[in-house]
């Protein structure tokens, strides 16, 4: 297959501060739906992936934003996986083609283990994808049951594996934790497993029952006991404590990475950056305006393919808001957020107003500041909701 | 028409009993009602009382019966509401009547508003037609009761009258047996008019309108009429009867009852009790009045949004128009700022005035734990009321605090008579008498502070007597008691809405019920906060909730910023809610949550 400009299937770890353009891909179909699952996805849609990919390709091609060339590209889902990689690598292709892609960009796929071998990697390296994501989850078999995955511990090693083996160089292993079946081993047990199978970004979230979710049904009507917000804490604590043993390094709340492995695309979400969105339900956010697509595969396909746009909705926000808005992005990042910057940006007062409240949280050590800039102290990491609501 | 054939009558009984279902049968049996438009508890207009089942306000009506004797006999008949809070309104009826119509649960036998209300028909003299009701229950045992009520009373069992209100049995007997027994009015028809107001409500559109028995001579509409207590004169605008809709007519005679409409705009004008009588004649001897009803508990009433103070200062007002029995004063509270202290007559009264101003107005609202009024002595000799708990002085400057008692009666089963001792010891009751109804059926008087009966006692009594008990009370005068404050502390600091003032044996429960209640209503937050009970400054319970540890939303799933700002910015508006106690923020649902407590006296 050819990709009109292929960018290095591996990138230097240095990435400048300026936050670049990202371009987020989705892809709406799973084999099975996992039991905490509130995205996107459908099962059973097998019959809608080619005119879906199609129709991708189409709406990229007819895309009407300014184009920049993208630093990051992310294939999210979903299972992006359940597409073949010539499909994946058409779409990519289609991308490059209409907002071009800068050489050292980080190009992510998602990855759920049980759907790939040593020469999907292959090909979707061939296909210029350079990074992985991998949904491990958990390492513990009766974890990744209650979570209703369908693919074993071992399979999952076997991906990180496999990824290597194909020459992969940025690899990230997702990881759910504070699950109502995890006990404190199986946590430690999943991260040494990521660690030892040398990936070198760790996403670790907190399981969130989500309404709607069979997960939340189970708990709501008691037959499966609640999640517990101090465990989660201290699974939150027990994730650090691993991998920062292991040299890596959390840079934002849930995501850990060795050394100049961050990831951009995620780094450009904190950071307010610009990113176009394609697919079912896929947000994109350019200077202030964000918009979001069909979210039913079904209807973004006859938007396409009647020619009429597949923007369902979108808001504009005034600089009052963008303000709010970047602090409560920026100060997920571990860097956090440089206040001077934001009031030149979004007007003045912007800190005025928000003095006395920093000053408070300031003084009770659950906020840093240096200089201009401010981010959250490290034991208020797991409370940056509380936190971040009072300086809206 | 001739007062030979006239008859006026209350129905009195305990609550439920079947009051208003006697007056639906009395007044289709009279026509006074058409069978298409007749609907169950027809008396009870109220959307509350039709919501809830009984009756809140006395209700007066007018009927036309043909006797056997071939006459036809005008009957004045009153329903009464049977919850002791609102026993006020059975003694103003009773002022308006000859004669009561009693009525006994015939599954359930004598209760003790079946007393109360029995002493009060015989206090004013009237003449009781004792009643066992529902006989058509399966549960129903008519020739035991019959046998317990007219010991009572004093008559033979064949005198009670066994009827099924609900089926009708025993109904047209009953309508002979009013004409026969219950006397005719004795007022003077040639004297100068005199009439008593037993009641009065505002209506929007009409004013005032003052419902009175004619007791002397008669009154005219248009007439120039005064208000002998208040000095009010006015024009009669309107005069009618309730038949059962209002019913202008040109006049009443002596001894008929029914309304009057004169442009009067507040209630406190045409005021219950007072006597109305013909300008002319203002300097009449005014009719014995009753007793005013007197508020019993006190509650500060807040509004959830501060911003809607005006609108509950208006209801309020709207709602004292038709409700003498309320009373308020604006205070304010650090905890749930500007409000009104209201007082009540018991905690049903309370819960109804809060339903209606939530309902009728469209209010949210926070009440604080219900307390009865004190009166304090101070050192320097001065006497002061206290409605507020916060009010109370410092305890150096306190001589004695009294607080009110009442007369309790409980009507029980023998077999529950110790543990109805028990119960009432424990809230420092003292017994007064006990007098056996029947060989199975008890009656028990106890002095005891009203603050021990307002909160659970009711429903107490009921558990622990399998709900055979039944519970009535009066005001008893004020006694010294040795009473404490207890304030509750959030991280230090004083919550005055949940100060209360209990006897010092209470003291320590109520610590602790309060601490333990607010540690599972405060959410908690970025620190620890401690929960204190205390007296003065001694703790005496102490709670923690501790920090929270985790408030943060995993991730930003796909680029939707949008969502994750939406949900910050509801929680955002979450803070913005709470009230802030010195740093800790409180949810209003905790003051409403904390501040709960279980109705008492309400029908079972
Ligand atoms: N089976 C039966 N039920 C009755 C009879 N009379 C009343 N009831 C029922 O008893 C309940 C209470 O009746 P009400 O007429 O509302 O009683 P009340 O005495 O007016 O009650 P309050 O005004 O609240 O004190 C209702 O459910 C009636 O249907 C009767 O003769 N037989
Ligand atoms: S694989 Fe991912 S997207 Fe698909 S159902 Fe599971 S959690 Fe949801
Ligand atoms: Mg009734």
């Amino acid at each position: 297959m050819t990709v009109a400009f292929a960018p290095s299937s591996s990138r230097s770890g240095e990435w400048s501060a300026e936050p670049g353009f990202g371009v987020y891909v989705h892809i709406p179909f799973c084999r099975h739906r996992c039991h905490y699952c509130d995205f996107n996805t459908y099962e059973g849609l097998d019959a809608l992936f080619a005119p879906y990919v199609d129709a991708l390709v189409t709406d990229i091609e007819r895309w009407d934003g300014e184009p920049s060339p993208a630093t990051s590209v992310f294939f999210g889902g979903g299972t992006p996986t359940l597409l073949a990689p010539e499909q994946l690598g058409r779409v990519l292709a289609a991308v490059t083609e209409r907002t071009g892609i800068v050489p050292e960009a980080e190009i992510t796929i998602e990855v759920n283990p049980e759907t790939v071998d040593e020469t999907t990697f292959t090909a979707l390296l061939e296909a210029g994808f350079n990074r992985f994501s991998i949904g491990v989850q958990s390492l513990a078999p009766h974890v990744l049951e209650g979570l209703g995955r369908t693919h074993s511990a071992g399979r999952a090693l076997e991906a990180l594996a496999a990824a290597r083996r194909a020459g992969a160089s940025d690899l990230n292993a997702d990881l759910i934790y504070g699950s109502p079946w995890e006990r404190p081993g199986d946590w430690a047990r999943s991260l040494e497993g990521v660690i030892d199978a040398a990936a070198d970004h760790v996403s670790a979230y907190a399981l969130t029952l989500e309404e709607g979710t069979p997960l939340h049904t189970l708990v709501a009507t008691g037959r499966v006991p609640d999640v517990d917000g101090d465990v989660q804490a201290d699974r939150h604590a027990v994730a650090d404590g691993y991998l920062r043993a292991a040299g890596f390094e959390r840079y934002e709340t849930s995501n850990w990475a060795q050394p100049g492995r961050a990831s951009r695309h995620n780094v450009l979400y904190w950071s307010g950056g610009n990113y176009a969105g394609f697919g079912a339900g896929a947000h994109a956010h350019v200077d202030g305006r964000r918009w979001w697509s069909e979210r039913l595969p079904r209807d973004f396909i006859s938007a396409v393919e009647q020619g009429v746009t597949t923007e369902a909705g979108f808001e504009r926000l005034d600089d009052s808001q963008r303000g709010p808005e970047a602090l409560m992005l920026g100060l997920r990042l571990k860097s956090g957020v440089d206040l001077s910057a934001l009031e030149r940006s979004y007007g003045e007062g912007f800190l005025a107003e928000r003095e006395p409240v920093i000053e408070r949280l300031v003084g009770a050590g659950l906020l840093e500041r240096s200089g201009s800039w401010l981010r959250l102290a490290e034991q208020s990491t797991m409370l940056a909701n509380d936190i971040i609501c009072r300086l809206l | 028409m001739d007062q030979e054939h006239q008859r006026a009558i209350a129905v009195i009984a305990h609550i439920d009993h079947g009051k208003s279902t006697l007056s639906d049968r009395l007044l289709q049996l009279t026509g006074t009602v058409g069978d298409r438009d007749m609907r169950a508890q027809y008396l009870d207009r109220m959307d509350l009382e039709r919501e809830r089942g009984i009756t809140i306000k006395a209700a007066a009506v007018r009927m036309n019966y043909k006797a056997n004797d071939g006459e036809i006999y005008q009957i004045n008949l009153i329903d009464t509401p049977g919850h002791v809070d609102f026993g006020y309104e059975v003694s103003r009826s009773l002022a308006a009547c000859d004669g009561v119509l009693l009525l006994v649960d015939a599954a359930q036998g004598i209760e003790a508003q079946t007393l109360t209300n029995l002493y009060l028909a015989v206090d004013a003299g009237l003449e009781v037609i004792p009643i066992l009701n529902k006989i058509d229950l399966p549960a129903a045992q008519p020739e035991k009761y019959a046998q317990e009520l007219a010991q009572l009373i004093g008559c033979g069992p064949e005198d009670v009258h066994q009827i099924s209100a609900k089926t009708g049995q025993g109904v047209p007997e009953l309508l002979e047996a009013i004409v026969e027994r219950v006397p005719p009015p004795k007022g003077e028809p040639d004297a100068p008019l005199r009439a008593l107001v037993f009641d009065s409500v505002y209506d929007a559109y009409r004013g005032v309108i003052a419902y009175l028995r004619v007791v002397d001579g008669r009154i005219k509409s248009r007439e120039e009429i005064a208000f002998i207590a208040t000095g009010v004169e006015v024009e009669a605008d309107e005069i009618g009867i309730m038949a059962p809709d209002p019913t202008p007519m040109p006049e009443l005679e002596t001894g008929e009852v029914g309304y009057l409409i004169s442009g009067i705009k507040e209630v406190r004008l045409a005021k219950v009790g007072d006597t109305v009588t013909t300008r002319n004649n203002r300097d009449a001897d005014p009719l014995p009045g009753y007793r005013e009803p007197k508020p019993m508990v006190f509650a500060g009433i807040y509004p959830v949004e501060g911003d809607d103070f005006p609108l509950l200062r208006d209801a309020l007002d709207k709602l004292q128009l038709n409700d003498a029995a309320l009373v308020y004063e604006p205070e304010s509270s650090t905890a749930l700022g500007f409000g009104f202290r209201c007082g009540f007559l018991g905690l049903l009264h309370m819960e109804i005035v809060r339903e209606r101003l939530e309902r009728e107005f469209d209010l949210s609202l926070i009440a604080t734990a219900p307390s009865v009024g004190y009166e304090i002595e101070l050192t320097s000799g001065q006497r002061i009321e206290v409605h507020n708990p916060t009010d109370m002085p410092d305890p150096s400057q306190i001589e004695d605090v009294y607080e009110p008692f009442v007369d309790v009666l409980v009507v029980t089963p023998t077999d529950y008579t110790g543990t109805v001792m028990q119960l009432c010891q424990g809230r420092r009751g003292d017994l007064q008498a006990m007098n056996y109804l029947s060989p199975e059926r008890v009656e028990i008087h106890y002095k005891m502070p009203l603050g021990e009966i307002i909160f659970d006692f009711f429903d107490q009594l009921k558990s622990k007597t399998k709900g055979y008990a039944s519970l009535d009370y009066e005001p008893a005068g004020m006694q010294p008691s040795k009473l404490v404050r207890v304030d509750v502390l959030l991280n230090a600091q004083p919550v005055d809405a949940f100060s209360t003032i209990v006897h010092r044996d209470k003291a320590y429960d109520y610590g602790k019920t309060m601490t333990e209640r607010l540690r599972k209503l405060i959410p908690r937050q970025l620190f620890d906060v401690p929960i204190q009970a205390a007296i003065g400054s001694r703790i005496i319970s102490r709670e923690t909730v501790k920090a929270k540890r985790k408030d943060v939303t995993a991730k930003c799933y796909g680029g939707d910023v949008t969502r994750k700002r939406k949900l910050l910015e509801r929680q955002k508006e979450g803070k913005r809610r709470m009230k802030q106690i010195g740093t800790v923020e409180v949810p209003q649902t905790a003051f409403i949550e904390a501040l709960r407590v279980d109705s008492d006296g309400a029908s079972s």
